[in-house]
């Protein structure tokens, strides 16, 4: 099966382990190489600064046509991601371009943390509070940090 | 593209929820999350209505869901909460899915299980069966 994986996916797999971007881990699942399991760390400086973010990522058939497809598994606080993991960014929908990579992308959701988009809701009461309120919103994502991403010893 | 391309358990359950929260057809069979922070996207409730020319007709099912880790390799497991008598359900309302589904292919999904009971309804065998009274649950 791996011998019939496109080679731009066989190359992308390649840069992504062999030159992995700064706090970003991505790996292929053994029984299925077009999903990968996910690691992003919250930037320094932001909310989720300490956490370790678990994402899962799939390369859907008509990828790079089509966008990767990709959420958080990790419950985490943030106005662009709703109650699913989902993740409200352009690239991943109408802004998608085949000359983007899964590496640009896992680059994208780590920017999105450090500059979160309240007015580009997904989830709409966070976004609520992060407008309203942005101390008391940038304290729950610190302590959601805290509960649920706190990284593996 | 020769890899043989296979959809994830948790995004193909996202795909089956999105279809279901667009709404589709009649709205015969309907499916949600029971929790809908659930990550692993795994208790459903689900609805059916009873199939037209039936003992069935004009009844509303509700039912439980569960999509397991290995779901869609393998079936999920389903319960009717609504009482209902048919073949392939318990006398406690769980369905027995190889008498439903045989041969269970990864491409089925919840819809087809809901459409199966739903084609399950117009079987004689069941037509003949004594139903419990409207609405009454397990």
């Amino acid at each position: 099966m791996a011998a019939s994986l496109p080679r731009r996916i066989v190359k992308e797999t390649q840069r992504l382990t062999q030159e992995p971007a700064p706090g970003i881990t991505a790996t292929p699942y053994e029984d299925n190489l077009r999903y990968f399991n996910v690691l992003i760390s919250g930037p320094s400086e932001s909310c989720y600064d300490g956490g370790q973010f678990k994402l899962e990522l799939f390369l859907p058939a008509d990828y790079p046509m089509a966008p990767p497809k990709v959420r958080f598994l990790t419950k985490i606080f943030h106005p662009n991601v709703d109650k699913l993991g989902r993740i409200c960014l352009d690239i991943l929908k109408d802004k998608w371009s085949p000359a983007l990579q899964i590496r640009t992308v896992l680059l994208s959701i780590q920017a999105l943390l450090s500059a979160p988009n309240p007015d580009d809701p997904l989830d709409n009461t966070v976004a609520e509070l992060w407008k309203t309120d942005p101390d008391a919103a940038h304290a729950k994502a610190t302590e959601w940090t805290r509960t649920y991403a706190r990284a593996a010893a | 593209m020769g890899d043989n391309v296979v959809v994830p358990r948790n995004f193909r359950l996202l795909e089956e929820l999105e279809k279901f929260e667009k709404g589709q057809g009649d709205m015969s069979v309907s499916a949600g999350l029971v929790d809908p922070e659930d990550i692993f996207l795994t208790n459903w409730n689900a609805a059916i209505m009873g199939t037209a020319g039936t003992p069935f007709e004009g009844r509303l099912y509700s039912l439980l869901i569960e999509c397991g880790p290995r779901y869609p390799t393998v079936p999920p497991n389903v319960k009717f909460t609504t009482q209902i008598n048919m073949s392939c359900v318990s006398s406690t309302g769980v369905v027995d899915m190889k008498k439903l589904c045989p041969g269970w292919k990864y491409s089925n999904d919840v819809e087809h299980v809901l459409n199966m009971l739903r084609t399950e309804m117009n079987k004689s065998e069941n037509k003949r069966l004594r139903q419990p009274p409207e609405a009454a649950t397990y």
